[in-house]
């Protein structure tokens, strides 16, 4: 008996005495870096309020496998984990987290939601993980990136966007009486107070403006108190589902605004659902901006990109819509990772990762609308700060004036 | 068995499943050590949750609101409102902050107890499920105290013990670690440790509760009310004390829960952090304790494995066939979470159907067979 017990202490002894040197001894290369692959991770709504927004992580996940076929980058493939964190930063801590000490990613990706990458963005920065294209407009991405040098966001800010719609109904509109739906966050917030700046002293201003939290149900009682404020301008800051709820109760309620969008839920999918096969008049005219090529429109039938892009669709998403827009979101960011990837050379690091998303030069990306260019630089840390005004009319979008560009931010 | 032997055999199991805990750490990956402690976590809610409805036969679809009050206690007694236009300074080291949890939530506790004795049944279960329900609205609304939907956080805050860890080597993402005690710990050991010490305390603590008198009027409660005011126990007394001390449990689990999250807002804890309890209990077996942790282990990795994190290392290489696992007639699901919309839960689903099955008592349900077995087996060999 103690025999074979102090036999079982030497074992367990010998085989920590093998393991555990392993475990601790470093190699040369960052983690998530191996001769066959690169590990990158990151969360993204699977289920739950924005589940709409998972097509995201497999639009990019799509164009990762397609480059992989290629023979990845530098003959590694790369890996991507996505994690389900149901839009709750809560969850999104401990995924990440997990991502992170377990899986050892490389770096974490393309993680959607601003309140949860905010909720991250202090442990990243202090572990030194690059948070790669946060999938998130929040200004702060780029703003505060001297204090968060780990972090970098990819599309236009909402404070570049929120100041565009401000400028545009100051111009379109006289006097207009403006009111506005947001999401009570710092995304809701970034867009309500540019678009307040945009509006400036041309005499046109907000009249209501009502928050809804992203865990209610529905956002009928603050599209009554909008329009009770008698405004003619309906400013929809809102995610798909509550986006898709303000035209349905607007219309019920007999209001007739000339609506504008924000662009996280200004896509043509989601105006062909806002308006109730045809029922609702109330997205017709709609204002909205984007940099992403819509698939539906048929000026890019023929365009190479958007063939690249069924293609690769059918091919890595079976089953996969390719009419809804936040795959071509996926896949343009995709391209963006795999291009700065590819500038690492052979030794890929996390330090030479963030240095080189800080001098981004990138003009082609054939998933984003032409004349739109990724650009990052000395004191300039927003990747995209262009974009397009487009005016929903009979079933496609249609741009309205030429590409903006946002100097500040 | 006697019960004499029944007791002592208890106290062997105990104190070696303590010892188990203790060396644990030693063995799994430093990570690892954190999903542990929050299993830790969930068998302190568990307990609690059970001491009411498996013993006391009230049943709480609500006990995610109560850890929110432990956890959102915790948060600000570390974080201050300050920072919110709120009135509390910052400065509490975490581990202070658990009694306090504790107590607040037990105190609310208690006053729920109170308008819970009129009623019974189901529509105590729908009165303790509005309250989950009002939870998050509630922390919003008192925005200048708890932040609002955005939250707190409490990540390298010198109040959380371990912030000031620093990695040694070039990598900053490896394991931390920091001195406390003479001791030296990586983060998520000492978190480990933190929270299955009191999740033993806790244990402990339950059995003491229900193994007398209070456990006797408690149990007496649940079999019938009528029985037992007609032997003098005093359901007034009994229902708001057991939904107290069970509050008090999910108090602390909740404080737990914003240490190791680091950050608490309003989705912390959600309706379905309340569901996931009861069916932790459900699986761990009602009116039983040991069988708990096997229901914390559940409901710390069933949503994980669910969705194909850790499948890898439970299932066998031919049902996963690169990003697919093919379950025989129900046919193929996409895992590691790529493009199976509503995968997860089907798989939990299923998992959670067949258990109920196999297990219609719970886990406790099993070692309370196997016990009288063995009983039984002793008995008939001594004829």
């Amino acid at each position: 008996m103690t025999r074979r017990r102090s036999v079982v202490l030497a074992a367990i002894g010998a085989a920590l005495a093998v393991t555990l040197p392993a475990a601790f001894a470093g190699s040369a290369a960052d983690p998530g870096i191996s001769p066959t692959s690169i590990v990158i991770g990151g969360t993204s709504p699977l289920t739950g309020p924005a589940a709409s927004y998972a097509s995201v992580a497999r639009g990019a996940n799509a164009y990762f496998q397609f480059v992989n076929s290629r023979g990845g980058v530098d003959k590694r493939k790369i890996e991507y984990r996505i994690v389900d964190d149901a839009y709750n930063p809560a969850q999104t801590v401990q995924a990440v987290r997990r991502l992170v000490e377990q899986d050892r990613v490389f770096a974490v990706f393309n993680t959607l939601g601003t309140e949860s990458n905010l909720a991250i963005r202090d442990y990243l920065n202090q572990v030194r993980v690059p948070q790669l294209f946060v999938a998130s407009g929040a200004t702060t991405w780029g703003r505060d990136a001297a204090k968060y040098p780990w972090t970098i966001g990819f599309q236009p800010s909402y404070a570049a966007e929120g100041l565009v719609y401000g400028q545009y109904i100051a111009r379109a509109r006289k006097k207009a009486k403006v009111a506005v739906l947001f999401q009570n966050d710092d995304y809701g917030k970034d867009l309500l107070a540019s678009l307040k700046l945009g509006l400036g002293r041309s005499g046109s201003k907000v009249v209501a403006a009502e928050p809804y939290q992203v865990t209610s149900s529905d956002v009928g009682s603050q599209v009554a108190k909008l329009k009770a404020s008698g405004a003619n301008v309906f400013c929809i800051f809102a995610t798909p589902t509550f986006a898709i709820q303000a035209y349905v109760f607007a219309n019920r309620l007999g209001w007739k605004p000339l609506v504008v969008l924000n662009a996280v839920s200004g896509t043509s999918n989601i105006m062909v659902l806002a308006s109730e096969g045809g029922k609702n008049k109330l997205v017709e005219g709609t204002i909205t901006t984007t940099v992403l090529k819509d698939p539906t429109d048929p000026r890019w039938h023929n365009d190479a990109g958007m063939k690249q892009y069924r293609a690769l669709l059918a091919r890595y998403a079976k089953g996969a819509n390719p009419n809804d827009v936040y795959h071509v979101y996926g896949m343009a960011v995709g391209y963006e990772t795999v291009s700065l990837l590819r500038r690492l050379g052979a030794n890929p690091t996390r330090t030479a990762l963030m240095s080189r998303a800080r001098s981004i030069s990138s003009a082609k990306n054939p998933f984003l609308l032409p004349g739109v260019s990724v650009k990052t630089g000395k004191g300039d840390n927003f990747p995209i700060q262009q974009g397009q005004l487009q005016r929903w009319t009979k079933g496609r979008f249609v741009p309205v004036g030429g590409l903006w560009a946002s100097k500040r931010n | 068995m006697t019960p004499r032997e029944q007791r002592i055999f208890g106290f062997v199991v105990f104190a070696a499943f303590a010892v188990f805990v203790l060396v644990l750490p030693q063995f799994i990956s430093d990570f690892r050590a954190r999903d542990y402690a929050y299993v830790g976590i969930y068998l302190i809610a568990l307990l609690g949750l059970n001491i009411l409805t498996g013993y006391t036969g009230q049943i709480s679809l609500g006990h995610g609101a109560f850890m929110a009050i432990g956890g959102y206690t915790t948060a600000i007694l570390m974080a201050g409102n300050e920072q919110f236009g709120g009135p509390i300074p910052s400065g509490v080291q975490d581990i202070w902050t658990l009694p306090v949890a504790g107590l607040v939530a037990g105190l609310v506790g208690l006053a729920f107890g109170l308008p819970a004795l009129r009623l019974s049944g189901l529509y105590l279960a729908l009165a303790t499920f509005a309250v989950a329900v009002a939870m998050p609205s509630t922390v919003k609304r008192f925005e200048e105290y708890t932040g609002g939907g955005q939250g707190i956080q409490l990540f390298g805050l010198p109040e959380l013990t371990g912030s000031n860890a620093v990695a040694s080597g070039e990598d900053f993402s490896a394991p931390a670690t920091f001195e406390l005690l003479g001791l030296t710990f990586t983060q998520n050991d000492w978190m480990y440790y933190l929270a299955w010490s009191i999740a033993l305390v806790a244990f402990a603590g339950a059995w003491l509760i229900l193994r007398g008198r209070t456990g006797r009027a408690f149990r007496a409660v649940r079999d019938s009310e009528t029985a037992a005011v007609s032997s003098g126990v005093s359901l007034a007394r009994y229902k708001t004390l057991a939904f107290g001390i069970s509050a008090a449990y999910a108090g602390v689990a909740g404080g737990l829960f914003a240490i190791a999250s680091a950050f608490v807002n309003p989705d912390t804890f959600p309706i379905a952090l309340s569901i996931f309890l009861l069916v932790g209990i459900v699986v761990g077996g009602l009116g039983g304790l040991s069988g708990l942790v096997v229901g914390a282990i559940f409901v710390a990795f069933l949503p994980l494995w669910a969705q194909g994190q850790d499948l890898g290392s439970v299932l066998p290489d031919s049902v996963i066939q690169g990003d697919t696992i093919s379950i025989p007639i129900l046919g193929d699901f996409l895992f590691k979470g790529t493009s199976a919309p509503g995968g997860p839960a089907i798989v939990y689903g299923i998992v959670l159907i067949l258990l109920m099955f196999v297990l219609p008592n719970g886990v406790g349900g099993l070692f309370r067979r196997i016990g009288q077995l063995i009983t039984n087996r002793r008995y008939s060999r001594a004829k």
